[in-house]
């Protein structure tokens, strides 16, 4: 993971990471040039040119599109003329609670401004982001009044064995909240149980998915949490490396992680004794270079090992075979501090918290047509209307038109399934999935067909490029359903749009491609008479 | 070593543990196409076409899945043939109109892929119109078709695994991704030393011998 370090040294040192810095680094560090060429043009950070002095970057997903797509194409035309400052449409920053959100010079990011507080906020273009909307420290989560407290929990569980950890994880139910829901109990077995070095454990801070910004807010507020969630991982399975992969764009969380872990080493929490006499265990906070798909877990490792992000075949996984081919323990940020939260309550607490039987505190990221979007920590279990009437019920007089409950990848529902618990199993059977707790509400009024394609857009945009159905399937399902969108196919798209889903879902190598035009296919199948869509659904349809 | 037993469209097969399952299949004498593979290389199971039913959610790709005791693998479903199609289909959308390979060597493994695979009219977005990728004709020796190109990655496995020379790579990500030389360099001013590797294992019409004759017109096959 040293190469890429370096390429985010030359680009904020120079602005870009010109040839000529590549071919002294390739001098310096033995390196082919093609590797170097590989990695800068994979990774939406680096540049081969410097722009303008200003770049402004505008969020083009979900919600930020719902919000403001007339508003940012109005400011990137109002702006064409300025050679000082470039205007561009990116991926989703994981503000959707500031839609439409926008960056200047990839500090600063919030709302995107008015042409009237524009100067004002180019000036202030260094400030740290602003902080996730919801709540502020202590969260309800964090089992400590203040930081003398702090990690109170592992030292207590430091003395039990690794079985008596992994053991109460199961007793609370905990699952990957990331998006899988894999039972984090049996990964940490798993981890465990493997042989061969090194171990390591990784947290996933790289949430990127529209929609999605409730670990943002987890890192910002409780970042000992995730540290201690990670400590206990090493103990368990025995590692004495611990990485935190953060998304570049996370600058506040940044601040405030690289603060939690320095007073952690002081404390001696992290470092030569963090598991026990003799038996280290530290954090390195890596920042990701960008691109959505590094969230996919075998992406992260190819990013750490210095490739670009491309997922892996799986098997082999990574709790066998992960980073530098050792047992790699990788969970999410709120898996993590979840972690923290059930070992110093209680897996009975923890079991106490949901509705009804359901378990536990699940952190939810509202977004869209709602008053107020935010992050909000709900009982698990607690329906999606719930939710919207905790952000203020909707927006400007709308009603509801449908929602997707746990990010892009997950099929919109209609009004009518507003009373569904917000919960793997019960979205599951309802037809569309918790994901990654991202639910985002579409009112009445807006075109369901441009939101559900955007959707798709978003997938074929991040593609990595490596498997053909995803890379050229999604560029052509896209394509073929904006044609349609636009009232331009010479014929109905709706069959060609299933059969390329079908090769995408069962060929991808990974999810990505798998659910890339999901969203899209399963709103023709589950909205047949939503005007909008009629356009994809062709003449033949009725 | 142990041995792995297995079933393949329906035979028994006993392979060394470690195989993977289109070394299996193909010591059985059974035929799974591919187009990013070849056995001298390390596999990387990108095109898909290799894609095998072992009875998993997803289809895992046969030339880089290890064969597992008791596996019950199909490799010749009616679903498997229509993802195949599909793929095929989509590789072709953004071919050029001609292939150099096949109109030069004539063994353009993507053109007899879609042979084999009946492949008719093509319902995906013609990509070489819509988005073209362009040619670099800047080497003396090999003429590049960026076109043509289906990023395989045998041409940079070929050069940086088999020659260590070290000069291709993939640029770019996405649907824009495409080979590239050194920084991205032209061909003929990259540090590429014309072994003809990277021609010897294209599969298709993105890497040729610039020297090679067209064939006579009347040899020409074309798909669809």
């Amino acid at each position: 993971m040293r190469l890429l370090a370096e390429l985010a040294a030359i680009q904020s040192r120079d602005g870009a990471v010109s040839d000529a810095a590549l071919r002294e680094l390739a001098e310096q560090r033995r390196v082919p040039l093609y590797q170097l060429e590989g990695l800068r043009s994979f990774y939406p950070s680096f540049r081969a040119q410097p722009g303008a002095s200003h770049r402004i970057s505008i969020c083009r997903d979900g919600p930020c599109r719902l919000a403001g797509k007339a508003r940012g194409e109005a400011l990137a035309a109002a702006l064409a003329g300025h050679s000082d400052i470039d205007v561009e449409f990116v991926s989703c920053l994981g503000q959707c609670d500031c839609a439409p959100a926008a960056a200047i010079d990839e500090h600063h990011h919030g709302p995107l401004p008015s042409h009237d507080t524009l100067a004002a906020w180019i000036a202030g273009a260094g400030d740290l982001p602003e902080p996730a909307t919801g709540m502020t420290a202590p969260l309800p989560t964090d089992p400590y009044a203040g930081p003398d407290e702090h990690y109170a929990t592992s030292r207590h569980w430091l003395c039990e064995p690794a079985d008596a950890v992994i053991n109460t994880l199961e007793a609370a139910g905990l699952q990957g909240l990331g998006g899988a829901a894999f039972p984090t109990a049996r990964k940490w077995r798993f981890t465990r149980e493997a042989p061969g070095g090194p171990r390591t454990v990784i947290c996933n801070a790289d949430e990127s998915e529209p929609g999605t910004f409730k670990d943002r807010l987890i890192l910002e507020q409780a970042p000992h949490l995730i540290i201690e969630g990670m400590l206990m991982g090493a103990a368990v399975i025995e590692a004495d490396t611990g990485i935190i992969y953060l998304r570049h764009e996370y600058e506040r969380a940044r601040v405030a992680l690289a603060a939690a872990l320095a007073r952690a080493r002081e404390r001696g929490v992290l470092g030569p004794d963090a598991r026990g006499p003799g038996q280290g265990f530290d954090i390195e906070l890596f920042i990701s270079p960008g691109g959505y798909i590094l969230g996919e877990e075998t992406a992260l490792l190819e990013a750490l090992e210095d490739r670009r992000g491309e997922p892996r075949h799986k098997p082999p996984f990574p709790v066998t075979h992960g980073l530098h081919g050792g047992p790699t323990l990788i969970n999410n940020v709120e898996t993590l501090a979840a972690v923290a939260t059930i070992l110093a309550r209680g897996a009975d607490w923890w079991q106490a918290q949901g509705c009804g039987d359901y378990a536990g505190l699940k952190y939810v990221s509202v977004s869209g047509d709602v008053a107020r979007p935010q992050v909000l920590c709900l009982p698990w279990g607690t329906s999606v209307a719930e939710a919207i009437a905790h952000c203020g019920g909707m927006a400007d007089g709308r009603e509801l038109l449908a929602f997707s409950p746990g990010g892009a990848s997950t099929p919109f529902l209609p009004a009518s399934a507003a009373a569904t618990p917000m919960a793997f199993d019960a979205l599951r059977e309802a037809g569309s999935g918790l994901g990654t707790g991202a639910l985002f509400i579409v009112g009445s009024g807006r075109d369901l067909a441009d939101v559900v394609i955007a959707q798709a857009r978003f997938f074929r945009n991040e593609s990595c490029g490596k498997c053909v159905p995803c890379r050229v399937g999604s560029t052509k399902g896209v394509e073929m359903a904006s044609a349609a969108g636009r009232g331009e196919a010479a014929t109905a798209v709706a069959d060609e749009l299933r059969t390329l889903h079908q090769t995408l879902q069962r060929t991808s190598i990974c999810g990505l491609g798998q659910v890339a035009l999901l969203p899209i296919v399963d709103a023709l199948e589950r909205f047949p008479d939503e005007p909008s869509l009629q356009a994809l659904q062709g003449a033949g349809h009725e | 070593m142990s041995e792995v037993t297995l079933t393949i469209d329906g035979q028994s097969v006993t392979v060394p543990a470690g195989t993977t399952i289109w070394e299996a299949a193909a010591a059985a004498g059974i035929d799974i196409p591919v187009l990013c593979h070849d056995p001298r290389l390390e596999p990387v199971g990108v095109c898909r076409v290799c894609a095998v039913d072992i009875g998993e959610r997803t289809l895992p790709a046969a030339c880089v899945r290890r064969v597992e005791p008791g596996m019950v693998v199909h490799t010749d479903t009616a679903e498997i043939t229509a993802h195949r199609r599909v793929l095929t289909e989509l590789l072709l959308a953004d071919q050029s109109a001609t292939s150099r390979r096949e109109t030069t060597t004539g063994d353009d493994a993507l053109y007899a892929l879609a042979r084999k695979l009946e492949v008719g009219t093509i319902p995906w977005p013609d990509g070489s119109e819509n988005t073209p990728r362009g040619h670099d004709t800047s080497s003396p020796v090999i003429a590049v078709d960026h076109q043509a190109c289906i990023l395989c990655d045998r041409c940079v496995r070929a050069c940086d695994d088999i020659q260590h020379n070290d000069v291709i790579t993939r640029t770019g990500k996405g649907h824009a991704t495409r080979i590239a030389f050194d920084l991205d360099q032209p061909m003929g001013q990259s540090s590429c030393v014309s072994c003809g590797e990277c021609v010897a294992v294209c599969p298709t019409g993105a890497l040729t011998h610039r020297a090679l004759p067209e064939r006579p017109a009347h040899l020409e096959e074309v798909a669809s």
